[in-house]
């Protein structure tokens, strides 16, 4: 059992990203039959473009913004359905409904919202920042990417903190109805202690998913206007696809892989110390 | 349960091993029976259906060749990638740009400038087809032609009293009158970044002079110098367009023009079917940017649309080059230049579509010029530079990022 699974990690993974780290000591462009190796140029060169860093200040500006918003909607999401309602099922199942649907639809979509339906409205209304479409907009287009992004990813974490709440015994939510907590109380001294290591999970995924955006910018701008809301995912697809840069941009998958796996590490460190101290 | 994953796992891999060599089965498969099997490779999804009838026909001709259709979405990207895979399909059809350019340059293709079928081709289409990947051989056959012009909608200049501009100042006089009418001169679609590249290219194909590229290369010039004055005057056109411009994409302009919610249109030929999509009894005509004072040298830009390339490592080359050359046959090239809508690369097939009619000075003269951008690598993004030039209209910041880009890109390689 293990040695089919270890076999087809190693082939459709493992090999292919030492080819990557491979390549990213050489001048292929992607397409001819030669290739010189080059040393670190690719990296020293990838240090000097401000078309890169200007992608990681987006994507982690897009990402620490998207991180922390679904996990406050998540949660509060399920905190709400987690209380005695009615049609308790139906919402859950709603709630889930966009984490089913695929991102290019859920785009096109919200793209037709943006470019159709808000304009008329804050025409109507006589909103002036809503009467063009956002995407449109250098200064707002990575608002409408985070709207999307967070719509779609809610669904997930909702479903792990659900997960989580099954976890708490019910006889500490009874003990602290006889103190008479509030409702404040209890989120704020059991469930939320009592979930931490959801938490943790659930902010180390979303972290890394909104590192790694690709199709909602596919969707929603195409890294536009100008270079605004163009992702790493992005740059590396394009520069090194349709760039004819290949070599190039594997030194920037090479360098974002190290970024993400630390950013990861750190976070579960961080947070895991805070699951200990409860 | 063990024992079933396993074997689900183990299935999976024999399959994709099968999968791997399936091509390989495949064409002995066809050669034993008799039949040859060709792949058609090419990157117009609108021409799909042209070409099946046409491939229908030719089979009927040629009973022991199949001709498969291939044209997938992205074909770009998809060639690259099976080019780098060693797997290229027999023939590529795809337009002189970056893509034929680099794949020219890595050496997949055979060398067809000795082909007799060269010489019924427009010597102007051979040349960019040279120009375009830098090298002294021809590679492929143009095929069709693109033109970049400007469309317009002959009601609404019929109703303004407006007669088709010939030189700079009559165009920004025109949008001046269109606008104090109350009208939209140009709807700009901005959202989607290539959609700046038409109208830039036809300013910068007019001002930048003959050998730009070749200076620029040596380092004798630089975008900063040679492009201020078709900048300038993008940025000019800028001011004739509506509210939302930067939220509007390509397929919103189509359909807005249609209607006749602008006069003018800064697109090219090919947005023509579209636009009759969405409104098939639209009076439109179409003209060459008149972008300098004198409309003499006004040039039309007009690019390689569609090219035939026989790649190197094609098994079956001749049944290849006989697809080919049916094509280029006159009743053939002629279906298709009727169905697409399209300009023909073959010396005396023009286009008879009416619409077209006010490019026919421009081809009759041969005052042609290819598209500036595909001498631009794809690294430098010049669409989204662009798409930045729209927001912040600062055309010296845009000129020295253009400068800085193309060094960085010169300097990577």
């Amino acid at each position: 059992m293990t040695v089919p699974a270890v076999v087809l990690f190693a082939v459709f993974h493992t090999f292919p990203a030492l080819q990557g780290i491979f390549y990213s000591f050489t001048n292929w462009d992607g397409l001819s039959l030669t290739y010189d190796f080059v040393g670190l140029k690719n990296y020293y060169y990838l240090f000097r473009d401000e078309n890169v860093w200007h992608s990681y200040l987006f994507t982690f500006q897009f990402a620490i913004v998207s991180t922390v918003l679904v996990n406050v909607l998540s949660l509060a999401i399920v905190i709400g359905l987690n209380e005695k309602i009615k049609f308790k099922n139906f919402f859950r199942a709603v709630y889930f409904l966009p984490n089913v649907l695929s991102v290019l639809i859920v785009g096109y979509i919200f793209n037709y919202l943006f470019a159709n339906v808000l304009p008329l409205w804050g025409e109507k209304l006589g909103i002036e920042a809503l009467s063009t479409n956002i995407l449109g907009s250098e200064k707002w287009a990575w608002v409408g990417i985070v709207i999307v992004a967070v719509w779609q990813a809610c669904a997930l974490n909702t479903i792990l903190y659900l997960a989580g709440l099954q976890t708490v015994p019910s006889e500490l939510y009874e003990a602290s109805s006889l103190d008479g907590a509030s409702k404040w109380q209890n989120f704020r001294h059991i469930t939320f202690p009592m979930i931490a290591p959801f938490f943790t999970i659930n902010m180390v995924l979303a972290m890394k998913n909104f590192l790694m955006v690709f199709d909602q910018v596919v969707a929603l701008t195409g890294g536009g206007p100008g270079r605004a809301t163009e992702s790493i995912s992005l740059l590396i697809y394009n520069g090194g696809f349709q760039g004819g840069e290949f070599a190039y941009q594997s030194a920037n998958s090479v360098i974002y892989f190290i970024v993400i796996m630390a950013v990861s590490i750190l976070q579960i460190k961080f947070l895991q110390k805070r699951e200990v101290d409860m | 349960m063990k024992k079933a994953l396993a074997l689900v796992m183990s299935s999976a891999l024999t399959f994709s091993l099968l999968t791997a060599c399936g091509n390989k089965t495949e064409q002995n498969a066809s050669e034993s029976g008799g039949k040859v099997k060709i792949e058609f490779f090419h990157y117009k999804p609108e021409a799909r259906g042209t070409f099946d009838k046409l491939i229908e026909k030719f089979e009927k001709e040629n009973p022991n060749i199949d001709v498969v259709n291939a044209n997938p979405p992205d074909a770009g990207t998809v060639l690259k990638t099976r080019a780098a895979k060693r797997d290229m399909p027999d023939i590529v059809g795809v337009g002189a740009d970056t893509t034929f350019a680099e794949l020219a340059k890595a050496g997949m293709f055979e060398d067809v400038t000795k082909a007799p079928e060269l010489n019924n081709i427009q010597p102007s289409y051979i040349q960019m087809v040279k120009d375009v990947s830098g090298l002294e051989q021809v590679y492929a056959i143009p095929y069709a032609a693109n033109a970049d012009a400007v469309i317009y909608n002959k009601a609404i200049f019929k109703e303004l009293g407006l007669s088709v501009p010939k030189t700079w100042d009559e165009f920004i006089a025109a949008a001046e009158k269109i606008k104090a009418a109350g009208k939209t001169p140009f709807y700009f679609t901005f959202k989607d970044a290539w959609t700046t590249l038409p109208a830039y290219n036809a300013l910068a194909a007019n001002t930048q002079g003959e050998t730009f590229f070749q200076d620029l290369n040596k380092g004798k010039t630089s975008f900063e110098k040679g492009y201020k004055e078709a900048t300038e005057k993008f940025v000019e056109l800028l001011k004739y367009g509506h509210k939302d411009q930067f939220g509007k994409g390509y397929a919103d302009g189509n359909v807005a023009f249609a209607k006749g919610e602008s006069a003018m249109y800064l697109q090219g030929i090919w947005a023509i079917p579209e636009i009759k999509k969405a409104n098939p009894n639209i009076e439109l005509g179409v003209f060459p940017y008149p972008v300098t004072n004198n409309p003499e040298q006004t040039k039309l830009v007009s690019g390689v649309d569609l090219l035939f390339a026989i790649s190197k490592t094609s098994k079956h080359p001749k049944e290849a080059k006989k697809f080919i050359d049916f094509l280029l046959k006159e009743e053939n090239a002629k279906a298709y230049m009727a169905e697409q809508n399209a300009l023909s690369a073959i010396k005396g097939l023009t286009q008879e579509d009416p619409m077209l009619e006010g490019l026919k000075e421009s081809f009759a003269k041969g005052a042609l010029v290819d598209f500036p951008d595909h001498y631009i690598p794809p690294s430098i993004n010049l669409a989204n530079l662009l798409q930045q030039l729209t927001h912040d209209q600062d055309v010296e910041k845009f000129l020295k990022t253009m400068d800085a880009e193309w060094e960085k890109v010169k300097e990577r390689k």
